[in-house]
């Protein structure tokens, strides 16, 4: 789910703190009412002593980590979990490099992960000896398991739309059916710019996307740029813009708009056409705790510790067995669920990692050259 | 001597030693070349960015100078409020860049008390846009930096000898024109300083910017953070080497302005 | 004099005449006027002589505009001006730190009063040089205050004061920061100033060795309220109240009872002399009065060769005896133990008395006043 809340030093402390202002009246509490699995038996391999640092994006998810699976994991295998608001690659590279490594285990994408490994050696090997079976392949690599599920969607306003629902990004791009201000991704930091986007409202269909022709993007972005009032860099921004009816429409986190609406915000998500992405568990290489990194990772993608992240936020799990512990009417709200995800677009980060250094500078020249 | 010592230590350890290795690291990575500064001459962005820069820093000082030095009059004159005056500037202090930047956006927003107000009065029917654009990022910057230009000048209006003013008065010089012809120019020293300062400090502005501004309202230190993400670090140091560079040629530059290099010298004396 | 009686006015010459009527200023801090009334006549040198929170420089602050009266009124020349802004009055003004401005060339500094009076360009730079030539500063126009010396300074204050031709010019103890030499100097050059340019001056100054060697008239100032006005001589030989005999000059007091009176004669007993000695006034009978004389004033009696007879005299007992070059300084005893101080001209014929001698000393009856 990318950059989220980002709660440490300077520039990122300061932009997170806006995430971590405007989300706390909206923290969720459904999921947390009601009565959660709990994980009673785990393998013996799991358990261990000493701690476990571990770098998040803070916030409101960092919250339910704590009580999803942090706190269950101290309990059940001895080993006592420090967490820390800010992960962030070009951090760990920087650590690496400097063999001063603070963090055992950071929560990064795929994407990330990949990038610095292009560059250099900077991640350990993901232990899948340990890792559960329900876990499914296409979210195994070498650096890292992916442990949560989250889409990016339009996010709109119903009263502005006049009760319409905007049906994909051809009516995102169409500011005639649909007045008003828009607001997307940007590069700033450390943005991921949505091409997809910009295609599908070109007419590319969902499972002609990639390779990404990079041209036809540009020419897409162009008929949408002047009524783009904030290429947003942190998932607090679109959430603040919805708020105060400062766009009619923007992309967004989908855990996001959960706690926009539990705020009372007349804001709907559209499910249709949105990316599906990962986060992922990175363990920087020469981690002090490596070997209780391997013991996390393995223990929080087991069935019931990703139930526990769903429950308590909008997300989905990635192991196949944790739809049994959640309640029918959560599975429907989960980009997991079959009806959405039927909706989505596997984001490519293979490409992406191919291609992100072009398509940002491509971008920064469209926008400021 | 002897007692400056461990400052100079901390500086060399803690900022010198650090914007050395940043420096060279523009120079020498991968390998020892000039690239990325030949990159830097056929970079538009970059080009645009600084010129962005420069402007919006040049704007709020203007406007940092214009509404703060009557507050600085105001306070230096107003003696039994001067405390009150003080605590009214420097409360702003006491809350982060952040929080006043998103106090700013509340404000300026299109459904925000400005517009609510003015549509409430009947000046305008439609809600003007002020947050997301280059204006919202001047009045967020002008309110952070007012007291650096603010205290400077009262600084030196409070130097300012008060029988000057009574001087000039007995001498046949009208209040408007003992400010023109004493006041303000013995005051340039102050001016000058404050200027300066926010000048400088508005060269290195992140998060108002990024939070106020529109699409294209990009700050050179936006440029160097999206380089740092992108894992560029040689051109993100060769960004913040002329970030630098340009500071320094602006502190230079100043000091040897006519008027205000005299000036620099007079509060010397 | 008592405070608040008028002064006699004439006003001739170029200089203004000033008039104070009843001016007060009320503060917190100290420096408060209580009712000065003060005739200043044309073209006169007056200076306002006190120790400092007198109400001197508030006085002149006032005269000058910088400072508004609670209550009473301020005429130059027979017109009121307490409603009138400084930058009206068209008056000089000299400020103890000189007040230059910094930023300004010693010539521009000069050329300040005419520039706000509209003097055109040539005509300006004529006058400034006329003023530095008065003030003995030929050529430098071009400098900055900060190049000059502080009696420099001081003299390009004054020129800067008078080159507007001001009809009246008042001075803030101008010289209080300069050396003694460089202030005796400059003593004599406004003397000479004041003559030339026959402008009225009013001066404020705490030194009354300063006001008496250059005043025409001197207002004696204490607790906001004017003691005594006069001449130099007046002040001296005839000071009017205790506080005037004691701060200008040295004096000697000594109780006294009233006996009768002869004329303009007082006749008092004091020590258990009879002591004859002018008074404007006209005490009572048996009324209890301070007598007051200097002490260079008293001589020993032998030493008069008989013109003593005439004299006031009285036995003393000699306490302690100082050589001091070109004087004797003796401290003598009274009968009842007030102590006397006398000094005498050195010279090698007079003998010099010791200490434990019983003398008698003698004055004139004009150096005794009653006070």
């Amino acid at each position: 789910m990318g950059k989220k809340n980002f709660t440490t030093f300077g520039r990122r402390t300061a932009l997170g703190l806006i995430g971590t202002g405007l989300s706390a009246p909206f923290v969720l509490r459904d999921g947390w009412g009601q009565t959660m699995p709990e994980l009673t038996k785990i393998p013996d391999s799991l358990k261990g002593e000493g701690e476990l640092r571990i770098a998040t994006f803070g916030g409101t998810m960092q919250e339910t980590q704590q009580k999803a699976y942090f706190a269950p994991f101290e309990q059940a295998t001895g080993i006592k979990v420090k967490p820390f608001a800010g992960s962030d690659p070009t951090k760990i590279k920087a650590m690496v490099e400097t063999k001063n490594i603070e963090w055992d285990l950071a929560q990064l994408s795929r994407g990330s992960i990949m990038n610095l490994m292009k560059t250099g050696d900077y991640f350990e090997k993901i232990d899948y000896s340990l890792v559960d079976d329900g876990v499914d392949k296409a979210y195994r690599f070498e650096y890292g398991l992916e442990m949560l599920v989250w889409a990016q969607v339009i996010g709109y306003r119903s009263d502005l739309t006049k009760g319409v629902a905007p049906n994909g990004w051809a009516d995102f791009w169409d500011t005639k059916k649909f007045p008003g201000d828009r607001a997307m991704v940007g590069t700033g930091n450390g943005g991921w710019p949505e091409l997809e986007f910009a295609l599908m409202a070109a007419g590319v269909p969902a499972d002609k996307l990639y390779p990404i022709d990079i041209d036809k993007a540009f020419a897409s972005y162009d008929k949408i740029k002047k009524d783009i009032v904030k290429w947003w860099d942190t998932g607090a921004m679109p959430v603040q813009l919805l708020t105060d009816r400062e766009v009619t429409m923007t992309s967004v986190w989908n855990g996001r708009m959960a706690a926009l609406q539990a705020a009372g915000v007349p804001a709907q998500i559209s499910w249709n056409q949105g990316l599906l992405k990962r986060d992922a568990w990175g363990i920087p290489k020469g981690a002090k705790n490596a070997t209780n990194a391997q013991k996390f990772v393995a223990y929080s993608t087991m069935a019931i510790p990703q139930a526990r992240v769903s429950l308590g936020i909008p997300y989905g799990s990635v192991n196949n067995g944790s739809n049994e512990f959640i309640p029918e009417e959560r599975l429907k709200v989960l980009p997991s669920a079959p009806a959405i995800k039927a909706q989505l677009v596997n984001y490519n980060y293979d490409w992406w990692i191919e291609n992100r250094a072009t398509v940002i500078t491509r971008f920064n020249k469209w926008l400021l050259g | 001597m002897l007692l400056v010592a461990p400052l100079v230590l901390y500086m060399i350890v803690l900022y010198a030693l650090p914007v050395v290795t940043m420096l060279l690291r523009s120079f020498n990575d991968p390998t020892w070349s000039l690239v990325h500064y030949r990159e830097l001459m056929d970079d538009s962005v970059f080009f645009n960015t600084l010129v962005n820069t420069l402007y919006t820093a040049f704007i709020v000082t203007l406007g940092t100078l214009v509404l703060g030095y009557p507050v600085a009059v105001a306070l230096v004159r107003a003696k039994k409020w001067a405390p009150l005056i003080i605590v009214i500037i420097l409360l702003p202090f006491w809350t982060s860049v952040l929080v006043r930047s998103y106090a700013w956006m509340v404000l300026l927003g299109r459904h925000g008390l400005i517009n609510e107000a003015l549509m409430a009065a009947g000046l305008i029917d439609r809600p003007l846009r002020i947050l997301n654009t280059a204006l919202a990022v001047y009045i967020g910057m002008i309110h952070i930096l007012l007291p650096y230009m603010i205290l400077p000048i009262a600084n030196a209006l409070r130097q300012i000898d008060p029988s000057l003013a009574r001087a000039a008065s007995g001498l046949g010089s009208p209040p408007w024109r003992t400010f023109l012809q004493v006041t303000l120019p013995l005051s340039i020293p102050g001016v000058a300083a404050g200027g300066l300062l926010v000048f400088v400090l508005s060269l290195g502005f992140y998060i108002t910017p990024a939070m106020l501004g529109g699409p294209r309202d990009i700050t050179l230190s936006m440029l160097i953070a999206n380089q740092v993400d992108q894992l560029n670090w040689a051109y993100a140091a060769c960004l913040s080497g002329v970030l630098l560079a340009t500071a320094l040629v602006i502190i230079a530059a100043c000091r040897r302005l006519p008027g205000i290099g005299n000036a620099f010298k007079m509060s010397a004396r | 004099m008592a405070p608040g009686v008028r002064d006699t006015v004439s006003s001739t010459g170029s200089g203004a005449s000033v008039s104070l009527a009843g001016l007060e200023k009320s503060y917190e801090r100290v420096g408060a006027v209580n009712g000065v009334s003060l005739d200043i006549r044309s073209g006169e040198f007056l200076t306002l002589l006190g120790p400092s929170g007198s109400g001197k420089t508030t006085t002149l602050m006032m005269i000058a505009g910088f400072e508004q009266p609670t209550k009473g009124d301020i005429a130059i020349d027979g017109t009121s001006v307490v409603a009138m802004p400084p930058h009206k009055r068209n008056i000089g003004m000299v400020f103890q730190n000189y007040a230059l401005f910094p930023h300004l060339t010693v010539a521009e500094n000069i050329g300040f009063p005419l520039k706000q009076r509209g003097v055109a360009k040539a005509e300006r730079a004529k006058l400034v040089g006329e003023a530095l030539e008065l003030v003995h500063l030929p050529g430098y126009g071009g400098r900055y205050p900060r190049q000059l010396s502080g009696g420099q300074q001081q003299r390009v204050a004054l020129a800067r004061a008078i080159v507007f031709k001001p009809r009246l010019l008042l001075m803030d103890e101008p010289l209080g920061a300069l050396d003694k030499q460089l202030r005796e100097n400059l003593q004599l050059e406004m003397r000479r100033l004041h003559a030339d340019l026959g402008i009225t001056f009013i001066y404020v100054t705490h030194d009354q060795e300063e006001a008496l060697t250059m005043s025409d008239r001197i207002a004696v100032m204490n607790e906001g309220l004017v003691s005594q006005v006069g001449s130099p001589e007046d002040l001296y030989d005839r000071p009017c109240n205790r506080f005037v005999a004691g701060f200008i000059g040295e004096s000697n007091f000594l109780p006294a009872t009233v006996k009768g009176l002869e004329g303009d004669i007082v006749i008092a007993e004091c020590q258990g002399a009879v002591i004859r000695a002018t008074c404007p006034s006209r005490p009572s009978s048996g009324s209890t009065v301070t007598l007051t004389t200097r002490p260079e004033r008293l001589r020993f009696a032998d030493t008069l060769n008989g013109s003593a007879q005439s004299m006031n005299r009285m036995a003393v007992t000699v306490t302690e005896a100082v050589f001091a070059g070109e004087r004797c300084r003796y401290m003598l005893k009274a009968a009842d133990g007030t102590m006397i101080v006398l000094k005498e001209p050195s010279s090698a014929a007079i003998r010099r008395r010791t200490v434990g001698e019983h003398a008698e000393i003698a004055w004139s009856v004009a150096d005794t006043i009653l006070v």
